[in-house]
């Protein structure tokens, strides 16, 4: 059995990084979480995730968005490969990426989920950029 | 054209053929009576120089008929050889003639023959019976006086210098005579007879004293007002018409038609003639000797240049006092007019102000006529226009009130839609999932029972799903939120793609599949989030309406600037009753096709609301029990961005 794959959930839902987490223990990932981009962020720093999954849109205290923190990620020299996924309620901000694509020589946006979503759609994605689970 | 404008040129109109119509009457009139006053007055002339011409023989004849009275001149008649006694009378006779300057003076036998000729004695014996005063006084007995001509031998005869005369004064040897030819009687019987005459020729004495008597020598320019000429035949012998030089005009003719008229047919000649180089009114008697024959022409004549500057005076005077008088009516014709319009054209004016909106404008009324009674009825009316309109200005403001009041309302009721829906929206979104999780077995084995059982919560919660998202994107639209931000978008790549990529799950679920005939050249002009809300509410229903293993086909035709846009699916269609309620607010379709597939009756009133808001169409068409399919219309790309 090999080691279980790791994956950095940044959403300021609650209940839906709890649900989210349950749903990805259950089937055999190790999930990290984080309610505010700036804390997710560091935390990926320390735990280097083998994915992310990232809101767009945070509510609380000020701190880049989900666009800001792929862009963070994407600069930083530990985090550069790192794949993410962008999970958002907002069709417009689901958008945004696919604009900015062309601009940017690579970025770490592997997918787009616009909530809701459905267990098997997410895993769907994850099992795209992670292979499939053992 | 104003009224006081037609007016005016109705009057000006009028008066012009006036004043013409009189110009010309008046013209003609004048000259008429001028020309034939003119010509009256040049008979009157005429009989004048008749007298005077006539007077000149009336001494000759007198001096004559005394002569023939001279008791020594009887005795030379009886006794014609007596040298002494007619040496003494041919001398006494040629003092006499030349003391009543006589061209002839003579004294003939009882058969002609001249016994004595005082202007030249030694030529005498001749025979002067075929002269035509001595051939009347022999046949007569009586005296015989008037103008004979006298040929060129004859005047030979008479004595030296006078043909010279003639032919000096007017190039014509012949000579012509006025004179008088009187019998000299004694006991009944004619025992001589005594010739006297003066010649014509060259002669000024009275055609001068014609002119001087007839027209007092008046001048005027520069040329003589009256004229008189005598003529032998048709040629000038004396006359105070003068040529181009000023010179008396002997010697030059008459015109031919004159000559005609007077000389061959014996009849007086009236009228205008142009006499050397001037127009005169002129008249032309003929002279004849006592035969009767038409030896010449008695001529007077007016300077016609005085009756035409009298006339055009006249005409002048005329038109003046016309013009005047037209001036006069037309002033008073444009005051009255302007009194009666000015009521009138106050009246437009206020209808004018009153159409423009000023309700509060009276017209003054002043007169008791019928433009006084419309301007009471007008004032009357604007009164009643002015209590309506502030009566309609107040209900205006209070339903414009109340339509602030209602869009204030809806406004509360949409935000705090918006706000509700966007608060269920993330609850709900955990809570499906969290459903699904377990639904699905991902936390372990569940029965049938348990199943089913949460088969119809998650049914539930994605009508709750779809309400809220609906309601969202209804919300933003009714707020204004989501004003029109148009772009050009290729419909294809930029908003199919995405669209069908989020039902992906959805159409397999169901095995259906999409053909998708939009071209790639298919370039939009429009909002492309709510053009995405259209496109997702259309196959969100294709999908959920249409039969489990059925064709959804997407098409865009392109018009003229438009492109017609549709989704079409496989399914139960839709009833023709059912048609017109399609894109209403809350309206579902309540048939037995569609039991258990419950709708929020927003998402095609939404789609309406976008493409409406674009200046589209939407609608519908179906075969019932086959397929339906919603077309709608998007303006071309016609912007560069």
């Amino acid at each position: 059995m090999s080691e279980k794959k790791n994956i950095l959930v940044i959403d300021d839902d609650v209940q839906l990084v709890d649900t989210v987490k349950t749903l990805l223990e259950a089937v055999g990932y190790q999930v990290s979480f984080a309610y505010q981009s700036e804390k997710g962020f560091e935390l990926a720093k320390q735990t280097k995730p083998d994915l992310i999954l990232l809101d767009i849109m945070f509510a609380g205290p000020p701190g880049p968005d989900g666009v800001e923190l792929s862009r963070r990620l994407h600069e930083d020299p530990d985090l550069k490969d790192t794949p993410v996924i962008i999970v958002s309620g907002v069709k417009q901000a689901l958008d945004m990426p696919i604009k900015l694509g062309p601009d940017e020589t690579y970025m770490p946006v592997k997918a787009f989920l616009e909530k809701p979503f459905k267990p098997d759609q997410l895993l769907t994605q994850i099992e795209k950029i992670l292979g499939p689970r053992a | 054209m104003r009224l006081q404008a037609k007016f005016n040129l109705g009057i000006i109109i009028i008066f012009t053929i006036l004043a013409i119509v009189i110009a010309v009457v008046t013209i003609i009139y004048v000259d008429n009576n001028t020309i034939r006053e003119a010509e009256n007055r040049v008979r009157i002339y005429m009989r004048a120089a008749w007298e005077i011409h006539n007077g000149k023989v009336r001494p000759i004849r007198a001096s004559a008929e005394i002569l023939a009275q001279n008791q020594r001149i009887r005795d030379l008649l009886n006794d014609p050889a007596d040298k002494a006694l007619s040496k003494a009378v041919s001398e006494k006779l040629e003092a006499i003639r030349q003391e009543q300057e006589m061209d002839i003076l003579n004294v003939l036998a009882p058969d002609g023959t001249v016994l004595l000729r005082t202007r030249y004695p030694y030529n005498k014996g001749d025979n002067l019976a075929a002269d035509p005063f001595v051939q009347q006084v022999l046949a007569t007995k009586q005296s015989s006086v008037g103008n004979a001509i006298l040929s060129l031998e004859r005047l030979d005869i008479e004595g030296p210098g006078l043909t010279e005369r003639t032919i000096a004064s007017s190039g014509d040897p012949r000579g012509m005579l006025v004179g008088a030819a009187v019998p000299v009687i004694q006991d009944g019987r004619l025992i001589g007879m005594i010739q006297m005459g003066s010649l014509l020729n060259g002669s000024i004495d009275e055609v001068d004293r014609i002119r001087d008597a007839v027209f007092e020598n008046e001048y005027y320019q520069g040329k003589p007002v009256g004229t008189a000429t005598i003529f032998m035949d048709d040629l000038r012998i004396s006359t105070n018409v003068q040529d181009n030089q000023g010179r008396r005009a002997v010697g030059t003719r008459v015109s031919r038609e004159v000559a005609e008229h007077v000389l061959e047919r014996g009849l007086s000649w009236t009228g205008r003639a142009f006499v050397v180089d001037t127009w005169y009114l002129s008249q032309y008697d003929p002279i004849k000797d006592p035969d009767g024959n038409i030896i010449g022409m008695l001529y007077v004549g007016e300077l016609e240049q005085k009756y035409l500057d009298l006339r055009t005076q006249v005409v002048a005077v005329y038109l003046s006092v016309i013009v005047v008088g037209m001036v006069l009516a037309f002033l008073t014709f444009f005051f009255i007019t302007r009194s009666v319009l000015n009521p009138v054209r106050k009246l437009s004016e206020a209808t004018k102000r009153l159409s423009s909106g000023d309700f509060g404008y009276r017209v003054p009324v002043r007169n008791k006529d019928e433009v006084g009674d419309l301007s009471a009825s007008f004032n009357h009316m604007a009164e009643q226009l002015e209590a309506q309109r502030g009566q309609i200005e107040q209900d205006q403001q209070e339903l414009e009130a109340l339509n602030r009041e209602l869009k204030a309302t809806n406004r509360n009721y949409m935000e705090m839609l918006g706000f509700v829906s966007h608060e269920l929206k993330n609850p709900l979104a955990s809570s499906m999932m969290s459903l699904y999780t377990v639904k699905d077995g991902y936390l372990g084995e569940i029965n049938p029972a348990q199943e089913k059982s949460l088969e119809s919560v998650a049914q539930s919660l994605e009508y709750f799903q779809e309400m809220i998202l609906n309601y969202l994107d209804l919300s933003r639209l009714e707020k204004g939120e989501l004003e029109i931000k148009e772009t050009n978008i290729s419909l294809g790549p930029d908003l199919i793609s995405p669209v069908l990529a989020g039902f992906a799950g959805a159409l397999q679920e169901k095995k259906m599949r999409v053909e998708n005939h939009i071209p790639d050249s298919t370039v939009l002009c429009a909002d492309s989030d709510l053009l995405r809300i259209v496109y997702d509410n259309l196959i969100s229903n294709a999908i959920k309406y249409g039969r489990d293993g059925g064709t959804i086909m997407l098409d865009a035709f392109e018009n003229r600037n438009m492109v017609t846009l549709s989704v079409r699916n496989d399914g139960q269609g839709i009833s023709p009753e059912m048609m017109p309620k399609l894109f209403k607010k809350f309206s579902r379709l309540d048939s037995p096709e569609y039991a258990g597939k419950k709708g929020t009756g927003l998402g095609l009133y939404t789609c309406k609301e976008i493409v409406e808001k674009h200046g589209g169409e939407i609608w519908a068409n179906s075969k019932l029990g086959e397929w339906v399919m919603f077309s709608f219309t998007i303006p071309k790309s016609n912007k560069e961005f």
